[in-house]
């Protein structure tokens, strides 16, 4: 791999050289999502554009405010109020760019064709109905006339996650554990037969074994459904287990993506390789590990002009203050900066 | 010096759901926390490892056993009589936004319990403002920027760096910080986790550090003890670097199991303990606790209770009666790195 090196703006550049735009499920271009600060309207996501290759499960990490989450909720054309899609496309396999879809369709798609597992899906189910009732709410509100079917699809894919179906589904969500409500959000995500799951910090709120065992089920069931899969977190760890490819966030854009082991292995922006060398790590000299100065952004401290992870760089020049850096593309890797475009020449 | 002396705890449940009993947060556990030393306890939720914090900060009483603080028995004393020893032992809470009064600057925060110490040491003239620079440098801090500032205009980071500030007021012995960097953003965690190791040199504090990751664990106590705690007790202990590389107690090789791989970097390791379905906090057979999720347990776990017990001759120790060694922790990628 490598050799070939080139350089392009965001936004033409997957389409351009990646090579797998057959491959790839759901196709974001140029995407910039805005909200309306007291100084002005800010992009909270700016210029993305990522692939979801089929069959594959993607990882989108970033810390708090990256706009890792608007990323994705802009998947089910779900951006909240005073959010706005100021340019950009969602192209999802049959059906379409997804950001002009409205009213019903939109409504059929969401839960449909496109399951989401809710950041803390623990405390989205409602506590006042039996998991069972509110699976077959989730059906008539999809207009799902046959309830045996549902109901027994729903035991399938409990009894998948090495739960036992008839206790879940007579079960108030505070019957459940963590891990346990995390599972019923998958079951709910995929029970209407969806070919995209998207998860939001999956594994969260749970504790190191609850958190072992979903990843393991998000592994079988991405496998077994065929799904073109997305999870969403903070946490390399997560990310580094679990995904085929993964793309880094921060401040708004994707500052690098590509294969997971080699993107882990050989990371080329200064944030990923900041990120990894302040994680606490299991083997290996804990003395190596160093923290990352500075502090993530906020909307309103985002550098408006020249590279926004600058600030915070070890690496930063004069050239980075200018103009935001370009993104190289070598094989399947992409990055966007100057300093390490440099090194590797 | 700190110890606890066959703690135990137990929470009463409410009747008919649980049936009679409650729960058994703690059975009988022993902790010593040395001077200037690092204590680590990992273990799942509901394993009693916030329990116990709470009970040497005095925010919970204990039904058996004794704390020994610096050489006083909390149990020979009233309650009332227990506070000055527990002050000694100060908790950094999980939370970092929900530790501070959002109503009240840091300035004012850190004032209230400054003029307790100040009034308990005789001190006059400006020494508690000297107190308080000073205080905010020692971890990490600008003074000038944070003092007039209310919480929310402060990061989680420096929310936290404050909440340390805060506890380091009273001039403790002991912090006790229970997941103190779960809210944390991941960019400034390392940072918050370097200056707990730090303050054991500088102010000859010591750290107890409560997780379910053991990688934090690993780097905040670092040269000190681990403790691995399930449902209530002390399943393994020792050197935690010791422990970490080669765990005896089939929990504590799941635990390590459990943490996720990263790829490219790391290669799986050859063993893989998986325990068997979740934590039943209501099974209360006798034998070993573990024994319903061990994929290892033979016939005499269920009818006897291993006890802690040493391993060889070393300080290390573990509670099972069949352990063995197995090589859980993910090795570093041994294969060149493709790029």
């Amino acid at each position: 791999m490598g050799g070939e090196t080139s350089e392009a703006t965001l936004a033409d550049s997957t389409a351009g050289s990646r090579g797998d735009q057959d491959g790839a499920a759901v196709r974001i271009r140029d995407l910039t999502i805005s909200f309306p600060t007291p100084a002005g309207p800010r992009a909270a996501v700016s210029g993305v554009s990522l692939d979801l290759t089929r069959g594959k499960i993607t990882g989108l990490v970033g810390e708090s405010g990256s706009g890792k989450s608007t990323l994705a909720l802009s998947l089910l054309n779900a951006v909240q109020a005073p959010g706005r899609v100021v340019s950009g496309s969602v192209e999802i396999d049959t059906i379409g760019n997804v950001l002009t879809v409205k009213g019903a369709e939109l409504r059929r798609l969401r839960g449909g064709a496109l399951g989401y597992v809710f950041q803390a899906s623990q405390n989205s189910l409602n506590p006042l109905k039996q998991v069972g009732k509110q699976l077959l709410d989730l059906g008539r509100s999809h207009g799902v006339r046959d309830k045996a079917a549902l109901l027994h699809r729903a035991r399938l894919l409990i009894d998948e996650m090495g739960l036992d179906a008839e206790r879940v589904l007579a079960s108030y969500q505070h019957e459940l554990s963590g891990g346990m409500r995390q599972r019923v959000g998958i079951v709910f995500a995929l029970v209407l037969n969806a070919h995209v799951l998207i998860l939001d910090e999956p594994t969260t709120a749970l504790d190191v074994l609850s958190q072992a065992s979903v990843l393991e089920i998000v592994k079988k069931v991405h496998r077994e459904h065929g799904l073109t899969t997305l999870i969403i977190s903070h946490d390399v760890g997560v990310i580094g287990d679990v995904t085929d490819r993964m793309a880094v966030m921060y401040a708004g854009r994707i500052v690098e993506d590509g294969p997971t082991p080699e993107l882990l292995a050989s990371p080329k922006h200064p944030y990923t390789r900041g990120l990894l060398n302040a994680m606490p790590r299991i083997t290996g000299d804990i003395a190596k590990a160093q923290p990352l100065p500075g502090r993530p952004p906020d909307l309103s401290s985002i550098p408006r002009e020249g590279c926004v992870f600058r600030p915070r760089c070890a690496l930063a020049t004069d050239e980075c203050a200018a103009v935001e850096p370009p993104v190289t593309t070598i094989g399947v890797r992409r990055f966007a900066c100057y300093v390490t475009a440099g090194e590797v020449r | 010096m700190i110890e606890a002396r066959g703690i135990t705890r137990t929470f009463a449940a409410r009747r008919g759901l649980l049936g009679r009993g409650g729960v058994r947060a703690l059975r009988g556990v022993d902790i010593t926390i040395p001077d200037r030393g690092a204590v680590s306890f990992i273990g799942e939720s509901g394993c009693g490892k916030t329990t116990l914090g709470r009970i040497m900060c005095g925010l919970d009483g204990f039904d058996d056993g004794d704390l020994v603080i610096n050489g006083q028995s909390m149990a020979a004393l009233k309650p009332r009589a227990r506070a000055p020893y527990h002050r000694k032992i100060q908790m950094i809470h999980q939370d970092p936004y929900s530790a501070l009064n959002p109503t009240r600057t840091i300035g004012q925060i850190l004032a209230d319990p400054l003029g307790l110490r100040a009034r308990q040491l005789g001190a006059s003239g400006n020494w508690l403002e000297e107190r308080r620079s000073e205080l905010l440098q020692l971890v990490g801090l600008d003074p000038d920027y944070v003092l007039p500032r209310y919480p929310h205009m402060l990061s989680g980071g420096m929310r936290q760096r404050a909440v340390i500030a805060r506890a380091l007021t009273v001039d403790p012995e002991v912090l006790v910080a229970d997941e103190a960097v779960s809210m944390i953003d991941v960019s400034l965690r390392l940072g918050i986790l370097q200056l707990l190791r730090e303050l054991r040199e500088r102010v000859g504090v010591s750290v107890l550090f409560i997780t379910h990751d053991v990688a934090t664990a690993r780097y905040v106590g670092h040269g000190g003890q681990l403790y691995v705690l399930y449902r209530g007790e002390v399943i393994e202990r020792g050197d935690t670097d010791t422990v970490i590389r080669h765990p005896a107690h089939p929990y504590t090789q799941s635990l390590l199991s459990a943490i996720p791989l990263l790829r490219g970097i790391e290669d799986p390791a050859p063993d893989r303990v998986v325990p068997k379905g979740p934590l039943d906090e209501r099974h209360d057979a006798p034998g070993c606790l573990f024994e319903p999720r061990c994929p290892f347990a033979e016939d005499d776990c269920r009818a006897e209770s291993p006890v802690l017990a040493r391993l060889g001759g070393t300080e290390q120790a573990h509670a099972c009666l069949h352990p063995a060694s197995r090589s859980v922790v993910p090795v570093p990628a041994g294969s060149a790195t493709t790029d």
